[in-house]
Parts: C-alpha cells; structure tokens; sequence
C-alpha cells in the first residue's frame, strides 16, 4: 500500500482540470485561467515548460489522446481547439499547434472527452447541447453536429462507451442520459448491445432522474460499457443496470461528490466537497460504499498539532474552524480579527485530508480499462493527487461509519 | 421555501424558457384529493400520538407528503399535523425516533423543518423546537440531507 504522491502545482489558484499523455510523462492542466499549462515529469516534481494560449475565456476541461497525442480543450469562450504537436518552420522544435473547432453553439463549452478510437470528441455545453466533433479531411477541419433534444439545460459532464458511439451526458436538468453519436462517415454500424439495437445519431437509450432532484455532475461508463454510474449533487450516487433493469442510488450523509470514475467492472472511486476519494463497490445485486483512499484518522495523528476539522466530529464539517469562529462571536464575544491571528489561526482551517479543498476531477493514471490500479485527483486546492486504488481504507477507520446512507432499490 | 427571488419574469423574452414543470414530476394527486388524503393522515396522526407512537406518526405525516404547486392547503395542513408531533416530542427522545426513520422520511423531514423556519410565527411553529430537531437530524443524516433538501425541487 503505497501512500499517495500529491504534487502542489499552485498555492493560490484552483487546479480546473488536469490529462495525463499516454506514458504519465507529460501533464496538461488549466490553473483556472484561459491557458493550459504542460508540465514534465522531473524526477519526483512536475516542471512548467509550456504554455498554450489561444483561449480568451477560462478553460474549462482538457482531454489528451494516448493514441495520437492530440491535446483537446474546451473554454467558456464557447470554442475547443485540438492542440497537434508540429517541428516549428523556423527552429525545427516541435510546438503545439491548435486547430479551432466550429462548435456551434452560443454558450460556455464545459467539458471535452476524445472517443475511444480518438477520431471524435464531444464537447459538453451550456447552450442545452452536446457537440459531437469529428474530422473532415476536405476541409481540414473539425465539424460538429449537435445533439439537442431533450436536454433542457447545461450538460456538465460526457463519457463515451467503448464502441465509440454511444455517450453519455449528465445534465443540471436533474438527468442522466445515453446518447446515440453515431457518424455517418466516421463510425461502422456498431452491434447491438443493452442500450438498444438500431441507433441512428441522436438516439436516446435512456434517460434516468437523480433520486433527489441534483443537477447531475458526472457520468461514467462501466469498462464494459453495460452499465452507467453518475454522481449528482443531493449527495448521492446511481448505479444503472438497463439490462436488468435494476436502479441503485446510494444516498450519502456527507457532501455530495462531483466525479467520479470506474477502476473495474465491479468498483467505483467518486470523489467531491468532501475532499476525500471514497470507493463503492458491487454488482447487479446491489451497491456499498466500502472505504476511502485517504486517511484522516492517521494523517491526524501524525500531525498531532494541527487543530480545526476533525474527521471524528460527528456533524462532519459542521465542527470546522469557520464555525467554530462565528460561535465563539456569537456565543462568547470573542473575534478573530484578521491581523491579530492567535498562536493557531495558521493552522486552523486545515484538513485532515491530503486534498484541502473540493475535489473537482478524478482519473485513471495507470492500468487498463477494467484494471486501474492508479487514480490521480486534482482540487480547488491546486493539487493533484495520484492514489493507489488498493490502499482502501475501511468506512469504519474513515470516522465516515454511519454517516453514509443506506443504499436503496428504485 | 419562498424560492421566488427574481421579481421580474426575464423567461417571458425566451421562446424555450426551462420551465419548474419540465425538472421534476408534479404530485399525482389533484388539491382535493391530496387535501383528503391529508386530513384522514391527521386524524390517524391524532390517534397514534394518544398511543404515543410518535415514529409512527411522523411515519404516516411524512409518507406520500403533498409538494409542487397548487396543493398549498394540502401542504399547510401537513405541516401543522407535522408541527403537532414535533411540539409533543420530548427532546430526549428526538434522537431514537429519527434513527427508527427510513431515510427518505428523514430527507421529507428535513424539508419541513426548513419550511417550518422559513414561517416564523406561523400556527404553532416554535423556532427553538424546529432548531432542536434540525440539530439531532443533522447528527444522525449529516449534511448530505441538508444538501438533499436544498436541491430537491419538489417543495412540501
């Protein structure tokens, strides 16, 4: 059980997103600016040694293709652009060269995943639509072709199945859907599977509710491809069967969490406001959290002086330092000035977690599809974070032991 | 929840405005219906309280609650039922009876208790009982209840 590499890529600005290149040696990230940085691998740190700026909006999501080494990014500025690396006419150095893509669409593009084969990508989008991108060789060029109906509003994640056409979308209008993106000239009639037969571009193999009414935050595919899981923000997580049909939503007693991904057909590792990966596990028969990759029992206790958040509090963070704060105003008289801090106000607020705020993105690092054995992770704390997936600790040590719900059959 | 905070209609200029009705499925029940279906909960309420069966009680009151538009009489009803078995609970015995709830009650009882403080002075809804509730609620359902009772559009 190796512990987790966290890196701190900055101090003060969140991490908005972050991909990996195909051999973990290079990093594509967004500090919550319209520029996307690369980092490379030295030794055990990450170093600066580009920048690509072509986005006058912050950008919102990045997806680096292990196969062809394209770099894929989406911005509020309501364009994408695939980055393609080229030797510079004039030095002869290879530079990332951007193509714009023509999205179509009138407002912020949110999220961007390449396809499977990588020769489409789909782009998320708060104009009700996703944009299905996929090269023109005539015109050199990415064309798009919309799906619209029936989102009713800003679609804030997509995954795409293994066959390279069917995608899913989770949306803030409170829905979870599977969409057909089949291209014409692009993709070969894929075969039938539990999603459906027959699947024409803009097919819907199905569409499920959040059991709460949360704008849905993430989906994710199972490796197979059979099964659709998706986090939404009532703090709750679903797992679909639509073979079987069987619903499981596990509602939860902590934030809810914002992403998540598969590492087997059989596990989940979601993570969010609470800024810890948690890990479920189960099958057709019913779903369980089972533990945390991060451990704020031991870090505690190896860093005996820190005060504030306790993972043992039992109203979770309504115990924080914040709180604490305004009691002792409310209660005692006492203020915290800022200027005047006490011996401990440094120190206060900080977490027990290895992440010290919400934790906004969670990936496969290493391993194949169907066997991750390594996740990273990356934050509003400006960190990222790469986790052993077998190093679980259990619920019962994580002092999250009956404050995560019971799971329910829909 | 007066949710309403927007005092100008800015979804009358937009020919697809996202409507309340397209995010959640409105109760199936008509007023009269859930109005009936109410009054008979509070009489059953009325006869398990004098057995002081307080986590049958709130069984029955949050069970099937009324929400969505049209249905206020329906929703003002069930919650002053509601607010009836809250006042008569001894304060020691708030914790066993919320952890014998099932969580989607727990959930609806979060919802009334935000509702009840939104309705300061309101029929027999006392500030301090609600407060004493939400504290105990919170301790066995977390903040994750509190989260689900922000989101969730269908308003009791």
């Amino acid at each position: 059980m190796a512990p987790p590499e966290a890196f701190s890529l900055s101090q003060q600005t969140p991490v908005t997103c972050h991909a990996f290149n195909a051999d973990r040696t290079q990093l594509a990230v967004s500090l919550n600016s319209s520029d996307v940085l690369i980092y490379a691998r030295e030794g055990n740190d990450w170093k600066h040694i580009e920048t690509l700026s072509e986005h006058d909006k912050p950008v919102t999501s990045i997806d680096w293709a292990p196969k062809s080494n394209r770099i894929v990014t989406s911005a509020q500025d309501r364009n994408a652009y695939v980055w393609q690396q080229t030797p510079d006419p004039q030095t002869g150095h290879l530079i990332w060269k951007p193509t714009l893509v023509l999205l179509r669409i009138n407002r912020a593009a949110t999220y961007v995943r390449w396809s499977p084969k990588e020769d489409k990508f789909a782009v998320a989008s708060g104009a009700r639509a996703i944009a299905i991108c996929s090269f023109d060789p005539e015109g050199d060029w990415w064309v798009s072709r919309l799906l619209k109906k029936p989102i009713r509003s800003t679609v804030l994640s997509v995954d795409w199945h293994p066959n390279n056409v069917l995608l899913a979308a989770g949306s803030a209008d409170m829905k979870a859907r599977v969409f057909s993106a089949y291209i014409k000239d692009v993709d070969k009639r894929p075969g039938p599977s539990v999603w459906g037969e027959k699947l024409p571009f803009n097919t819907i193999c199905g569409e499920y509710a959040s059991p709460a009414g949360g704008w849905v935050h993430d989906v994710a595919f199972s490796p197979s491809g059979d099964v659709l899981a998706f986090a939404s923000h009532d703090s709750s997580i679903t797992v679909v069967y639509p073979g079987g049909p069987a619903v499981y939503s596990i509602k939860m007693s902590i934030l809810p969490l914002v992403t998540l991904t598969w590492t087997t057909e059989e596990s989940i590792v979601a993570a969010g406001h609470d800024c810890q990966p948690l890990v479920f596990a189960g099958n057709q028969g019913g779903w369980e959290i089972v533990g945390g990759l991060d451990d704020p029992q031991s870090n505690k206790a190896s860093g005996g002086s820190r005060s504030g958040f306790g993972g043992a509090s039992p109203v979770g963070r309504l115990n924080s330092a914040a709180f604490n704060t305004f009691r002792n105003a409310a209660e005692r008289g006492i203020s915290n000035v800022p200027g005047s801090p006490t011996a401990s106000s440094s120190n206060e607020s900080e977490l027990y977690t290895v992440h010290q705020n919400t934790i906004t993105s969670v990936r496969p690092y290493d391993g194949v599809p169907g066997n991750v054995t390594r996740v990273s992770t990356s934050g509003v704390d400006g960190k990222l974070v790469v986790w052993d997936v077998s190093a679980v600790t259990p619920i019962s040590a994580t002092g999250l032991a009956g404050k995560l719900g019971k799971m329910q059959l829909r | 929840m007066d949710v309403n905070f927007r005092k100008i209609d800015i979804d009358q200029y937009d020919e697809d405005a996202l409507l309340d009705s397209e995010l959640y499925e409105a109760d199936p029940r008509d007023p009269a219906q859930a109005l009936n279906d109410v009054k008979q909960k509070a009489a059953s309420v009325r006869s398990s309280l004098a057995k002081g069966d307080i986590v049958g009680a709130l069984t029955l009151v949050l069970e099937d609650a009324p929400y969505g538009p049209n249905l206020d009489d329906a929703k003002n009803l069930n919650l002053q039922t509601l607010v009836s078995i809250l006042n008569s609970t001894k304060s020691s015995e708030i914790p066993g009876v919320i952890k014998a709830l099932s969580t989607d009650a727990q959930d609806t009882l979060m919802k009334y208790l935000y509702k009840g403080m939104a309705l300061p002075g309101w029929g027999d809804v006392s500030g301090s009982v609600l407060l004493g509730w939400h504290e105990k609620l919170t301790e066995v359902a977390g903040t994750g209840c509190i989260v689900r009772a922000m989101t969730d559009r269908r308003l009791v």
